[in-house]
């Protein structure tokens, strides 16, 4: 009976957990693309991205959840920030919108990814969403994410990297044309 | 093996109040030391030996009018030290300071957090500490200030990443990121300060550099800057940043005792009492250091961080891998 009640308890913290994180992860999305301050766009970001770290913690995988913060919130959003600050303060707002047709077509293409994901998960998950997820206590630790990248799905992540490397390498050409032409 | 959440409660008000304590003394073994170093007494006025300078400094600092810019960005001014103060006290949660007691049939862990990704969570944690000290500047519309935050963001960003990979190979011997099991795994004759050597030397210079202490102080050159991001800050906000700095200090020590020097581990069976010897002689020689070595050049500071640190650190984690994997 007291297992049970614990049980329950417990239940009604993730409740409340996955709430405020799922409200403050729209919100501070929201924000982000709302805040004619870029300065204040970036913070919210960190929220967002903070509310999705808790929320990968609530489906134990702990693991990603560290990483998020760190790689993300710790380091991309600081290398905004670095250059937001950089730029200095522009108080007028550095786009007021394009044409209508684009904002028309920036719902409808985000409506569409939204029924996309839907219908995805949903004819992935065929009925296991009305039951808990069966995990081991492995799930989520580094080994376990370790042995899903580097044996299980290895060439996706290496072509992944392979990706980055490009992107990387893209970066550096387009700044040294910059400077060479200026 | 788990403990009841109340015990993890008190356990984390004790640990709190103990790195409290340890921050406020620490400001004054810094000043006696530095003092000694340099041929005067240091502040010997308030208690005998000056003991009770730390508190006569807080008292200061609460009564302490605390102002602020007319032109300053209200909320994220007075959030940026709490957040800051925040995250470098949590921490320290994760820093194990003994191997567990067994009292009148409770268990006690030895840490307050014990997380399978502890090493990750340290650096997630001071990665969002250092959004304080970049709002901080930023929220203070000052130049000197926000001159402060963008060199404390280059300089943080760049040598997080040595740092980082600095710690790899200590993962790698001890085949976790959980604390409590890479200095169970050390045990007492063999700490990873041996095998990992150089691993140690970039942790030591990485760490100098993420809290912005002299010779890497640039963020705070009080010549060039004033007093870098917490410039137009004064009182307790000003206080938090302080405490905020010299925790990220005290913790950086004790994860460096953690990882390179088996932590608890000692000849008699006092672990926490080793855990804070072992600390506190690391944050000895921080403080040494600040005596004898001038500040470095802003184009050293990057050449070093990056043309040197970097690919030691990351050789180092390379070869420490191949060993491994070939032993």
């Amino acid at each position: 009976m007291s297992t049970l009640v614990a049980a329950s308890a417990g239940n009604v913290l993730v409740w409340i957990v996955w709430v405020v994180a799922v409200f403050s992860c729209l919100g501070s999305g929201i924000a982000v693309i709302t805040f004619s301050n870029p300065f204040y766009s970036a913070l919210a970001l960190i929220g967002n991205l903070g509310s999705l770290a808790v929320m990968y913690l609530l489906l134990s995988a702990e693991f990603v959840a560290a990483a998020q913060v760190l790689v993300y919130a710790g380091a991309v959003v600081v290398m905004f920030l670095f250059v937001i600050a950089y730029v200095g303060p522009r108080r007028e707002t550095p786009w007021s919108g394009g044409p209508s047709w684009q904002t028309v077509g920036a719902v409808g293409a985000a409506g569409a990814l939204l029924v996309e994901i839907v219908v995805a998960v949903g004819m992935q998950a065929n009925g296991s969403l009305h039951s808990d997820g069966r995990v081991g206590a492995a799930f989520g630790t580094p080994a376990w994410v370790g042995r899903v990248f580097l044996i299980d799905h290895l060439l996706a992540f290496e072509i992944t990297s392979v990706v980055l490397l490009i992107a990387a390498v893209g970066g550096v050409i387009l700044g040294s044309h910059t400077r060479r032409t200026a | 093996m788990s403990e009841p959440w109340w015990i993890s409660i008190i356990k984390a008000v004790v640990i709190v109040n103990i790195v409290l304590g340890l921050f406020a003394y620490l400001t004054l073994i810094e000043r006696k030391v530095m003092g000694r170093m340099q041929l005067r007494y240091g502040p010997n006025r308030a208690g005998p030996y000056g003991l009770l300078q730390p508190i006569a400094d807080l008292v200061k600092l609460v009564r302490k009018e605390a102002f602020a810019p007319s032109s300053a960005i209200e909320l994220p001014y007075i959030l940026a030290p709490i957040v800051s103060a925040f995250t470098a006290i949590a921490a320290f949660a994760f820093i194990p300071w003994g191997p567990g007691w067994t009292v009148h049939g409770w268990r006690i862990n030895g840490e307050v957090a014990n997380v399978s990704i502890g090493l990750i969570a340290i650096f997630a944690l001071g990665s969002i500490g250092i959004y304080g000290f970049i709002v901080g500047g930023w929220a203070s519309e000052s130049k000197y200030s926000i001159l402060g935050s963008m060199r404390t963001c280059a300089q943080l960003v760049s040598y997080e990443v040595s740092l980082a990979l600095s710690v790899l190979g200590v993962v790698i011997l001890g085949r976790s990121l959980n604390l409590p099991e890479i200095v169970a795994r050390q045990g007492s004759w063999l700490p990873y300060a041996a095998p990992e050597f150089i691993g140690l030397v970039v942790f030591f210079f990485g760490g100098i550099a993420e809290t912005s202490r002299a010779p890497f102080d640039l963020p705070e050159a009080e010549q060039e800057l004033v007093a870098g991001y917490h410039t137009e800050y004064s009182g307790m906000r000003w206080g938090l940043f302080q405490m905020a700095e010299y925790i990220n200090l005290i913790t950086l020590s004790g994860l460096m005792v953690t990882l390179f020097f088996s932590g608890w581990h000692g000849p008699w069976d006092i672990g926490p009492i080793w855990f804070v010897l072992k600390t506190m002689a690391v944050l000895f020689v921080f403080i040494w250091l600040r005596t004898t070595l001038p500040r470095l050049r802003y184009d050293q500071l990057m050449r070093f961080g990056w043309k040197i640190l970097l690919p030691v650190a990351t050789v180092n984690a390379v070869v420490t891998a191949l060993l491994v994997v070939a032993f």
